[in-house]
């Protein structure tokens, strides 16, 4: 009977925890779908009309559309250009980088540590000077210190889990370093890669602060939702539930590669 | 080619880009905190220590320095404790693969949630007319309370939606590393007849003493970054209440006046200390976790 009661227990306990983790992400989605009249309700409801209003206004408002646009070519420019200077540079600090490798390691670490804010005030004057604050190019130089230090950062262990085997009987047989990297190790580490771009995509995609310095026309979609908190008299929570979902949906799809991303890494031996 | 040629062409551009950016950043942020720039007007002196003695008879800046502290303790403890408890709690009650795994799974998401979505989900939450914490509150009779308008319930209401965010993540990592340790110890204490707690307080945490310092450093970088969260929730206030110095920075910087320079010598400093602190933390952190 008590073992009864306590597996009862347990079970509450776990369904509760799952409603803590994902119960305010569901209401906000709910919220997406309800007119303002059934959000503002002193009982929350949870039967109702469901409406595409809020998805229709967000979508037609040329300032989110142009805020999505330029967070989609910001956000992949910066990844792409990362993910092309990067994973050399993790594969040469993996294999040939010996003395200083680490040094330079925590060099690029180091950057992880910078305050954004440090980087966003000296930047926005250099950038009116050089006539470059609010361009698409200038977000996308600044978010390409995030990204090159992340892909290094993530790729350098991926590289280091490449048996060497592979490589040292590509070399007997007359390869060069540039072709053994092409032709067999980014192959093999091509899943584990995968993961690190999309870990360095999340990051970017999320970010605020420096587009909010750095950018006032041309923000990408975080500035220009965190900045709809009024487009009429009363604060409209359908359509902010809304842009958040907007917000929300291209990081989520990646849950199941992070989830393989965390395995692998359990598994080589945390550092 | 060879391979030095092969070294020198894959590692001079990223390592260059990275090396140019943060220098050009970090001297921008030296020579502008020595003079007296602003966003108004295009001319400039030079005005020696002016900012930083400035600094150190501003009240706001020391008040956001303590909010900053008080900020970073609460979220890197806040995150690391609920980890730990709920990591052991599912790790003891939940013994089925499938289960565990969609626990991971829902409690991976919040974390890839971008700070701006997680600021509106809560405002939301805790709006003291609309929200559903609220109407719970309503229900055992406490109520309405200002979560985010009250000053003293401000920050920690904020810390909470980090820790929601964090504190989860770091359960999903610890359950994972938990169930690579060696199982001989800990059974070896089941045959001592310790109890359950005993076991993981003597024997699995301090096994996983190394990536659990990894993961307090990895949180307290993090917290950091807070000016997203904050911005979006309470904007620093109500007042000051939650005002980290990024925020300050950002106030005095962009959104009062445009003081670059007096906000350079601020980003300046906490520049420094961070990077003081964790390099000596990552150290000894290194040394202490071999």
């Amino acid at each position: 009977m008590g073992k009864l009661i306590s597996a009862t227990l347990t079970r509450a306990v776990l369904a509760l925890l799952i409603v803590l983790a994902l119960g305010p992400i569901l209401w906000t989605v709910l919220g997406a779908f309800k007119e303002l009249r059934d959000i503002v309700t002193p009982v929350p409801k949870l039967v109702f009309t469901p409406t595409l209003d809020n998805f229709a206004t967000i979508l037609r408002n040329p300032t989110i559309r142009d805020g999505l646009l330029h967070s989609v070519i910001v956000v992949s420019a910066a990844v792409l250009i990362g993910a092309v200077l990067g994973i050399p540079a993790a594969h040469t600090l993996a294999r040939h980088a010996r003395k200083w490798g680490d040094d330079v390691q925590f060099f690029v670490l180091s950057l992880r540590f910078m305050p954004p804010v440090a980087i966003a005030i000296p930047f926005i004057v250099i950038y009116l000077d050089l006539g470059i604050y609010d361009t698409l190019f200038g977000l996308v130089l600044v978010y390409l210190i995030v990204t090159v230090s992340t892909v290094i950062w993530l790729a350098v262990p991926a590289f280091e889990r490449v048996p060497r085997d592979i490589e040292e009987a590509a070399a007997m047989e007359g390869c060069g370093p540039a072709e053994i990297f092409w032709r067999f190790s980014l192959p093999v580490a091509a899943p584990s890669l995968f993961g690190a771009l999309v870990f360095t995509f999340v990051l970017v995609w999320n970010e605020l602060l420096l587009a909010l310095t750095l950018a006032a026309q041309n923000a990408t979609l975080p500035v220009v939702a965190a900045s709809i908190t009024s487009l009429g008299k009363e604060v409209p929570w359908g359509v902010i539930n809304a842009a958040t979902v907007l917000l929300v949906l291209p990081p989520l799809v990646f849950i199941g590669l992070l989830m393989g991303l965390l395995n692998t890494m359990v598994r080589s031996g945390p550092k | 080619m060879t391979r030095k040629r092969f070294v020198t062409l894959t590692l001079v551009p990223a390592i260059g880009l990275l090396a140019t950016l943060a220098l050009v950043s970090i001297a921008g942020a030296v020579w502008f905190a020595v003079m007296n720039r602003t966003l108004r007007s295009p001319d400039y002196d030079f005005v020696g220590a002016y900012n930083f003695l400035r600094l150190l008879r501003d009240r706001r800046f020391f008040n956001a320095l303590e909010i900053s502290a008080v900020w970073e303790a609460v979220t890197v403890i806040g995150t690391l404790a609920l980890a730990v408890v709920l990591a052991v709690l599912i790790f003891e009650t939940v013994k089925k693969p499938l289960t565990r795994n969609l626990i991971c799974f829902a409690f991976l998401v919040p974390v890839l949630l971008p700070r701006v979505a997680a600021a509106f989900i809560w405002r939301f939450l805790y709006s003291p007319s609309l929200g559903v914490i609220n109407y719970l509150c309503g229900l055992v009779g406490i109520g309405p309370v200002e979560f985010l308008a009250d000053p003293s319930l401000a920050l920690i209401s904020v810390a909470v939606v980090d820790i929601w965010q964090w504190g989860l993540f770091f359960t999903v990592i610890l359950l994972k590393l938990m169930e690579t340790l060696p199982r001989d110890p800990i059974e070896a204490a089941m045959l001592d007849n310790a109890r359950t707690w005993e076991i993981h307080a003597y024997v699995t945490l301090p096994m996983l003493k190394g990536p659990l310092i990894s993961l307090a450093l990895v949180k307290a970088v993090e917290s950091l970054r807070s000016f997203d969260l904050i911005f979006v929730m309470t904007g620093g206030g109500p007042g000051t209440a939650t005002e980290t110095l990024d925020l300050y920075a950002y106030q005095m910087g962009i959104n009062m006046g445009g003081r670059i320079s007096y906000a350079s010598a601020m980003s300046l400093l906490l520049l420094v200390v961070t990077t003081v602190a964790f390099t000596i933390i990552w150290k000894a952190g290194k040394k202490w976790a071999s």
